[in-house]
């Protein structure tokens, strides 16, 4: 899972869809090894900010570099290929295919041939999905599934992870066991952008964090201060 | 993309119940006989079998495995037919040669009306696609070299090598399934599933929805041709009324969906039942024959949600039936 590692870096990037702008001159760096947080309410175009990484969102100025590769304008196998994967919010799992199928999906683009061996490395860290091996990823838990998306992305052998909203509807509970599962995930050097609405656990997790709002980076800084920041405590973590 | 690749990253294949494919294949191999010892009508019927079984495997590729659900597959099967009247005016009698033709002009074509068509999801993909079938339609009954709305005659073999139709059409139902089960075998068939799954997601690990549907679309146009180009000289004659008739559009939707939609062995099941069933009402029921057809229909839906492939991978009997039954309307 581990390679070369590089800066993810987003430069005064402006994207939308049709005429409506959803991004302003946003800009972000993940240095490599770094767990970023981005947080920011419904609709501040956060996921819109993952789309146009992962080549699914047009930009239409700025840009997107992996290393010293542009990224922006590439096709999303060419970003996949590149190690910049998404975990997409909700889950978005292939719901009639066995979590076997669905794990194995996520090495599509790979030619290699230790696919086998990425999926015991990936097994081991997600035992629930060893148990659940045979099932439909239809049939299983919110938390089963949120696992099984990571667990797809992880197959496509990532540097760079870009998880959407992954607490989204889980309970509490859950939420941790999946922070304990990405500071694993982190440890074997990957570089983790997350994208929450949930503020606190968000900060938590990360080392640095950026605020959107209404398509702007607002305000950032590393995660610890942010939770201390008057504006950050209004707004968002409510105290 | 071939099975070696499949392999690679450990794909199972998703040709459905094995059993049913090997049933089908017996069958298969059982109509090869069918010229040897019936002539006539009942070797008719069962090429009409064929010629459905093709056209189910062209809609299921796009239908079934990759989800969207066309209504215009029945123009390749017409651009087929037309292809083999074309190179029969200008005196070429080859049916392989017909076939080719029909395959490469439903592909090329398939592939242009693709582009935009494929943009379209749900119903509004539905629609375009009906509308593609009913513009081609229009535009060869208007066409006064393809013989208009009055249609094209075509020289046919003598009456004792007549089978060679037949025997033509078992190899485009043979080849469209195999063709499927080969696909279904790949990471191309798990392509086309992805998409059905979630495209957003498919798109996400850098699956091309776009290129894929194209792929699977163009295929099923193959498909479609090559039973159109072979139907073509078997039938004599072809005009736009029943070239493009509303049974050859809608027959292999239903007979994908009652056999069992993005299975290998589903179409082909599917065709034998309905096709071999509507024959034999109108022999009993000659004025009501489409009555019980339709509620032999209504019925397979209610009872059989999945398709008569499913029967073959069911464990536990009619408990473990009736039991599918509730959870499925839950």
């Amino acid at each position: 899972m581990n390679a070369t590692a590089n800066a993810l870096v987003i430069e005064e990037l402006s994207a939308g869809y049709g005429d409506t702008q959803v991004l302003w001159d946003v800009s972000l760096r993940v240095e490599p090894g770094e767990i970023v947080a981005l947080i920011g309410s419904n609709g501040a175009g956060k996921s819109t900010l993952l789309g146009a990484v992962s080549g699914i969102v047009n930009t239409w100025s700025g840009g997107v570099r992996y290393g010293s590769a542009v990224m922006s304008g590439l096709e999303p196998d060419r970003v996949v290929s590149a190690g910049v994967v998404q975990v997409p919010q909700g889950r978005r799992l292939f719901g009639s295919l066995s979590v076997e199928d669905n794990l194995r999906m996520g090495a599509y683009l790979r030619r290699d041939r230790e696919v086998d061996a990425d999926l015991e490395k990936i097994l081991a860290m997600l035992p629930r999905l060893r148990e659940r091996y045979d099932y439909l990823a239809g049939r299983l838990s919110g938390g089963e599934q949120q696992q099984v998306a990571i667990g797809r992305a992880l197959m496509a052998r990532p540097k760079m992870l870009l998880i959407d909203e992954m607490s989204l509807g889980l309970a509490p509970v859950l939420v941790d066991q999946l922070i304990e599962i990405l500071a694993r995930i982190h440890a074997t050097g990957v570089s983790i952008l997350i994208v929450e609405q949930d503020v606190q656990t968000a900060l938590e997790v990360s080392s640095r964090a950026y605020v959107l709002e209404t398509g702007r980076v607002t305000l950032s800084g590393p995660s610890a201060q942010l939770l201390d920041d008057p504006q950050v405590k209004k707004a968002y973590l409510g105290v | 993309m071939n099975p070696a690749t499949l392999k690679r990253i450990g794909l199972g294949g998703i040709t459905g119940n094995p059993i049913a494919f090997a049933v089908v294949l017996a069958l298969m191999a059982l109509l090869l006989a069918i010229p040897l010892t019936h002539n006539g009508y009942i070797e008719l019927v069962f090429r009409n079998i064929l010629m459905y079984a093709a056209m189910a495997y062209g809609w299921n590729l796009i239908g079934g495995y990759t989800g969207y659900v066309s209504f215009g597959n029945v123009a390749f099967f017409g651009i087929g037919a037309y292809c083999s009247a074309i190179l029969a005016t200008h005196g070429v009698d080859n049916l392989l040669l017909y076939v080719l033709l029909a395959m490469a002009v439903s592909a090329v074509f398939a592939a242009i009306v693709g582009f935009p068509v494929l943009r379209l999801k749900g119903h509004y993909f539905a629609i375009a696609t009906l509308g593609v079938a009913l513009a081609v339609t229009d535009i060869i009954a208007n066409l006064d070299a393809l013989g208009g709305t009055g249609g094209l005659a075509l020289h046919q073999v003598d009456e004792a090598h007549f089978s060679i139709y037949y025997y033509a059409m078992w190899l485009v139902a043979l080849g469209s399934m195999l063709g499927t089960y080969f696909i279904a075998r790949s990471k191309l068939g798990y392509a086309f599933v992805a998409i059905r799954e979630n495209e957003d997601a498919a798109a996400v690990l850098g699956i091309s929805a776009t290129r894929y549907k194209i792929v699977a679309w163009t295929i099923g146009a193959m498909m479609a041709g090559a039973a159109g180009a072979v139907f073509a000289p078997a039938n004599g004659f072809i005009d736009p009324s029943i070239t493009f008739a509303i049974d050859s559009n809608v027959f292999p939707i239903a007979m994908t969906i009652l056999g069992g939609i993005g299975t290998v062995a589903g179409p082909f099941i599917g065709a034998l039942l309905l096709a071999g069933a509507n024959e034999l009402l109108q022999r009993f029921f000659v004025k009501a024959h489409t009555l019980f057809f339709g509620a032999m229909i209504v019925l397979i839906v209610l009872l059989l949600p999945r398709g008569l492939v499913w029967l073959f991978g069911l464990r536990g009997g009619a408990r473990a039936w009736l039991k599918s039954l509730s959870v499925y309307k839950a």
